[in-house]
């Protein structure tokens, strides 16, 4: 049994044992008695998008004052619901003209790259803060505070993502290729701080840590935190001002969003056997799923379940095919993070605390229990659907379409099976390039949904792949109603 | 890089340069329209055929512009994090040992993936 009292004493001798946590599984192995005895820390770390970030910024006032009531960093707007000069410049906050190319992460960055940041501000004008407006040119200098707080970091491990639709995905995890052409995943696996403490025998609110390049603080349990379920996170808090930008960086989720690469190194004090044995985890132990992503709601389906080892190693085994996989997490950062925190340590620069508060052990993460009933597809579609059949001429199907007031006609079989769609642009292209038969013009795959799709799935659906309509089958593709823009729209009007 | 101008290109000078020479290309990129074209191909061959094909092309009345970079990483902005590896579909992206992104320009074919899907905005591929 070892104090961190003892351990800190240590560390002003220079006499601290430190290793990283790839390095402990080997050293316990070969002898666990004299690992727990020798080994005074462990260093972890981590390199990843943690999209809950954000600093909260104080600017000082102008001179005549403002009370900021909206206020925006380089086009990215702040949440300015606090005091007069006081903001919250969250990471995933787009900027209002490029979009997923610079936000609230990249500010961030700019900030403690030293850059000069545009402010500018609005309000209604009070009798003790009459400036409606005021726009100027800032360093983080000259910001009286720039504290980064962090409502959810180190997430302990992560689902894997794989896209069996035939489709290309944007997620927040990342570019998803079609018909399972790639898995990504996140975490550092056998390093990442929360798994070589998942019990939080050591890491508790009043944890120091390495923070972006800075001494930080663990300020208690993260959003989200669910330990039941192995998905714990911490909350983070530290000074912007100290922060390094190698170890912090703004980035684009392409067509998802904006985040911040956050970089976490958090020490490990061996007090006793069971913590040391639980730092000696590999990643053939670390277990998580690779669930499909083509599946828009809450549920994904789990496709595999692999180890940290299998994802790392590059490629995973998909029913017989070899799927490449690629980290969203810098490997090679969290290793600098680790090393940078047993060198501080090493050199006197950063001592442990003992935590002030356990984290909760016992809480899992609950979903939202909506009160009011989301209408699914089946109930707005339209059922009595006008169809045409392979053999009908083209001059048959346009005249359906104009007698009928529609804009598309499914196409199906004897059996009911839709086999294709019309337009009324196809019949004009048809007319345009002289073409006779239904089978030259119709498209043949079609994108279809099932009746039991939230309407807003469906939306998106329409959206994404720019068509007026989609046509809601059944288990054997049989055609039991269509949907349209124009029911949509009509619906949400009549609301 | 081949560019085709206006008189050329209704004739079909690249499948008859591969048949003429008997060397293999592949076409990695190409965009033709009526007036003018260009087309990125990669030659399958050693120095002495390349330069084959190269004058079979000129010979056609075709420009032929050698690409020096295809795929290049900005290192002061990569963060090694890995998102492009398992995008690319002929491994011109991988980790080295210390878990560098190591990126491979001449098994690159400019498909532009990993350009589009980095994070951090580091990959390029050279400009037509």
């Amino acid at each position: 049994m070892k104090t961190i009292e003892e351990i800190n004493e240590k560390i002003r001798q220079g006499d601290a044992v430190i290793v990283r946590a790839d390095e402990m599984p080997e050293l316990f192995e070969d002898d666990p008695k004299r690992t727990v005895r020798e080994v005074d820390i462990v260093t972890t770390g981590t390199f990843g998008a943690m999209c809950s970030s954000g600093v909260f910024l104080n600017f000082g006032h102008s001179d005549p004052p403002i009370m900021m009531h909206r206020v925006w960093l380089n086009d990215v707007e702040a949440y300015t619901g606090i005091a007069a000069v006081d903001a919250y410049l969250g990471a995933t906050q787009l900027n209002e003209d490029r979009g997923f190319e610079y936000g609230g992460g990249h500010v961030i960055e700019d900030l403690v790259s030293g850059k000069e940041i545009n402010l500018r501000a609005t309000s209604y004008g009070t009798d003790c803060y009459p400036r409606k407006k005021v726009e100027t040119i800032l360093t983080m200098d000259e910001l009286n505070q720039a504290i980064m707080f962090n409502p959810r970091s180190c997430c302990q491990k992560y689902n894997a993502a794989i896209n069996p639709t035939d489709t290309i995905l944007h997620t927040y995890m990342g570019t998803l290729l079609p018909k399972r052409r790639n898995i990504n995943f996140s975490g550092t696996g056998e390093i990442s701080p929360l798994i070589n403490d998942p019990e939080f025998e050591t890491i508790g609110v009043g944890t120091k840590i390495f923070l972006c390049g800075a001494q930080g603080l663990i300020v208690g349990e993260g959003t989200q935190h669910s330990p039941k379920t192995g998905f714990s996170t911490i909350a983070t808090k530290g000074d912007l001002k100290e922060m390094s930008p190698e170890f912090l960086s703004g980035a684009t989720i392409p067509g998802y969003g904006v985040s911040l690469f956050v970089g976490i190194g958090i020490p490990i004090p061996i007090l006793n056997e069971k913590i040391a044995e639980k730092t000696a985890i590999r990643n053939k132990d670390i277990k998580t799923e690779i669930l499909d992503y083509g599946t828009p709601s809450r549920e994904k389906p789990v496709i595999k379940e692999v180890t940290y080892e299998e994802l790392f190693s590059g490629e995973v085994y998909i029913d017989d095919k070899k799927v490449r996989t690629s980290p969203l997490s810098s490997l090679k950062v969290s290793f600098e993070i680790m090393d940078r925190l047993k060198k501080w340590i090493q050199e006197g620069k950063f001592f442990l605390s003992n935590k002030i508060q356990a984290l909760p052990k016992d809480t899992e993460f609950k979903s939202m229990n909506l009160k009011k009933l989301v209408p699914k597809i089946g109930e707005i579609m339209t059922k009595k659907v006008i169809t045409a059949n392979l053999e009908d001429s083209i001059e048959d199907v346009s005249s359906l379409l104009v007698k009928k007031e529609i804009d598309q006609i499914p196409i199906v079989n004897e059996e009911n099976k839709l086999v294709g769609i019309v337009t009324s642009w196809d019949i004009t292209k048809a007319i345009a390039r002289h073409k006779k038969k239904l089978k030259e013009i119709m498209t043949k795959d079609v994108i279809t949904s099932r009746e039991d799709e939230y309407i807003d799935v469906v939306t998106r659906k329409l959206d994404k792949f720019k068509i007026g309509s989609t046509p809601v089958v059944d288990n054997e593709n049989k055609l039991i109603g269509i949907i349209t823009v124009t029911d949509i729209i009509r619906r949400g009007v009549r609301k | 890089m081949l560019k085709i101008p206006s008189d050329v290109v209704d004739s079909p000078i690249l499948a008859s340069t591969v048949l003429k020479t008997g060397i293999l290309v592949n076409i990695l990129r190409a965009k033709v329209d009526y007036d003018e074209g260009t087309i990125i191909i990669s030659i399958l061959g050693n120095e002495r055929e390349q330069k084959k094909v190269v004058n079979a092309l000129i010979k056609g009345g075709i420009e032929v512009i050698k690409l020096k970079k295809n795929i290049t990483n900005d290192v002061d902005k990569c963060i090694d994090c890995g998102a492009c590896i398992a995008l690319c579909p002929t491994n011109a992206i991988s980790f080295t040992e210390d878990w560098s992104i190591k990126v491979e320009g001449d098994k690159c074919i400019r498909c532009g993936a990993c350009v589009e899907a980095c994070p951090l905005r580091s990959l390029s591929i050279q400009e037509i």
